[in-house]
């Protein structure tokens, strides 16, 4: 009986330590010191380089612990802030649901169900991500990870009078098994997206043979991220509507 | 002509510290400087450090004014805000301007509002720093919750300011987050404004610490945009 007790304020000190704002905003601390750690370090190693080339974990798994440790260290800060953003979040609804500006009391969580959006998005990309890059040729064909062929029929660029590159673009076709399936434009700022990957033209070159260099990206965590962003601006517009008021209210009290 | 106008601009503001009305002349002067900067490069002036400068500059302004009436220490206020904008129009004159045409990756709405609302958001974190040094000296309560309000709508900014840079990042790199130091450290300076926001909820935090941590964000906001920018390899160095 009395184990069970222990237990049952063991759990109450737990769920109490998560549903704190001092514990919101002391793991906001520890996260600005880390990162600020990661922001200093950063520029220094030169392994850092590649954290843009595989997914966040397969990086940091290949890499040692005396680079990554700061990032290993964030990511858990991170998850006892999402437990510590969820709870919080669940108990101001029930505390406050029937409070009279019920939107004041609902935005808040709106934006932090937007912020949780954005750390999944992460997280999704961050396991199952991809990033390739290839110098591809005219005429030239690029088999990309989820069986698809594309061939590159054109690589064209449009130079304005001085020399500078105004634009440029290449024709593609997409083949599977052999067999045709879809034409599109490739241009900077207008990928082609095709069965969850992406090809994007970074830089073109025509001499000695019309070049382009290619990134074949995947980003799964994409579509949830934009979920989160509309979530958080959502949840934003309505709180600073709400406090703004509140503040000229209090001030003029 | 584009020097003169931004001379002239000076002059004016240097004005505004005995009549209030040359304060107004000065921003129109700026307005029209950026009008024109912006005919002649046939786009919006936001690129390089002389033209971000410029429209950081013009932008204390577009919010120090409006933000000005009806605010007890009114003078105080518009003249710390003139000696900032003063202060940035005089660093991007320094600086020389980027008039070559936009890199074809530039070219997009995501980019032109990404910069222009990371730029408001940094003018109207750098007014919510003046408004915490005169909170420290006056201790008067509206000044405080101005600083607050600049916050909130900065903060609101610079977040939308985030999310239109990770979907032109999406549609330009493939990816709507890169790891570069820019990266790191717009994070960090959107986190301590969290932290702002979250602790001035609690009692403690409230007032003077606040106050503090508002200009203390300033200080990250501006080494995030010219410490990394000038000293780091990233999407944005200049």
């Amino acid at each position: 009986m009395d184990n069970v007790l222990k237990n049952k304020n063991m759990l109450i000190k737990i769920l109490k330590f998560f549903m704190s704002l001092r514990t919101a905003i002391w793991l906001i601390m520890a996260l600005l010191c880390l990162l600020f750690y990661g922001a200093v370090v950063m520029p220094v190693y030169e392994e850092f380089q590649s954290l843009h080339a595989v997914p966040l974990f397969q990086w940091m798994t290949e890499n040692s612990p005396g680079l990554t440790w700061w990032l290993w260290a964030a990511i858990g800060v991170i998850s006892l802030l999402t437990a510590n953003t969820l709870l919080c979040s669940i108990e101001s609804v029930f505390k406050k649901k029937s409070a009279r500006q019920w939107l004041l009391v609902i935005s808040p969580q709106v934006v932090h169900i937007g912020f949780l959006f954005m750390l999944l998005a992460h997280l999704i990309s961050g396991y199952s991500g991809f990033r390739g890059i290839a110098v591809v040729y005219e005429n030239s064909g690029l088999r990309l990870p989820n069986g698809n062929e594309v061939l590159f029929k054109k690589i064209d660029a449009d130079m304005d009078p001085r020399g500078y590159m105004r634009d440029w673009s290449a024709d593609i076709e997409y083949y599977k098994d052999g067999r045709f399936f879809r034409a599109d434009r490739i241009r900077p700022n207008n990928p082609s997206l095709q069965d969850d990957l992406g090809v994007y033209i970074k830089n073109v070159q025509f001499q000695p043979y019309p070049a382009a260099m290619i990134e074949v990206s995947r980003e799964p965590g994409a579509a949830w991220a934009l979920i989160g962003s509309i979530l958080f601006m959502a949840g934003m517009i309505i709180l600073l509507m709400f406090k703004i008021k509140k503040e000229e209210v209090m001030g003029n009290g | 002509m584009l020097t003169a106008l931004a001379v002239l601009s000076t002059a004016l503001y240097v004005f505004g510290y005995y009549r209030m009305p040359f304060v107004y002349g000065g921003f129109v002067l700026q307005v029209a400087y950026m009008i024109m900067r912006g005919i002649e490069l046939g786009r919006l002036p936001l690129v390089g450090p002389h033209d971000t400068l410029f429209f950081l500059s013009t932008s204390f302004m577009l919010f120090a004014i409006p933000v000005s009436f009806g605010l007890k220490n009114r003078q105080r206020f518009l003249n710390s805000a003139t000696a900032m904008t003063v202060f940035f129009m005089l660093a991007s004159m320094l600086a020389k301007p980027w008039s070559h045409p936009l890199p074809p990756i530039l070219k997009t709405f995501w980019f032109e509002v990404h910069v222009a609302l990371s730029f408001f958001s940094y003018a109207l974190f750098g007014l919510a720093a003046i408004l915490g040094a005169l909170y420290l000296t006056d201790r008067e309560e509206e000044t405080e919750s101005l600083q607050y309000k600049m916050i909130l709508v900065g903060y609101f900014f610079f977040s939308v300011a985030m999310i239109f840079g990770g979907i032109w990042g999406f549609y330009a790199w493939g990816t709507y987050w890169l790891w570069t130091p820019k990266e790191l450290w717009t994070v960090i300076l959107w986190l301590f404004y969290s932290l702002y926001l979250h602790a001035r909820l609690r009692q403690w935090w409230a007032g003077r610490p606040a106050a503090v941590l508002g200009i203390i964000g300033f200080a990250v906001v501006l080494f995030t945009y010219l410490g990394v920018s000038l000293l780091m390899k990233s999407s944005h160095s200049f």
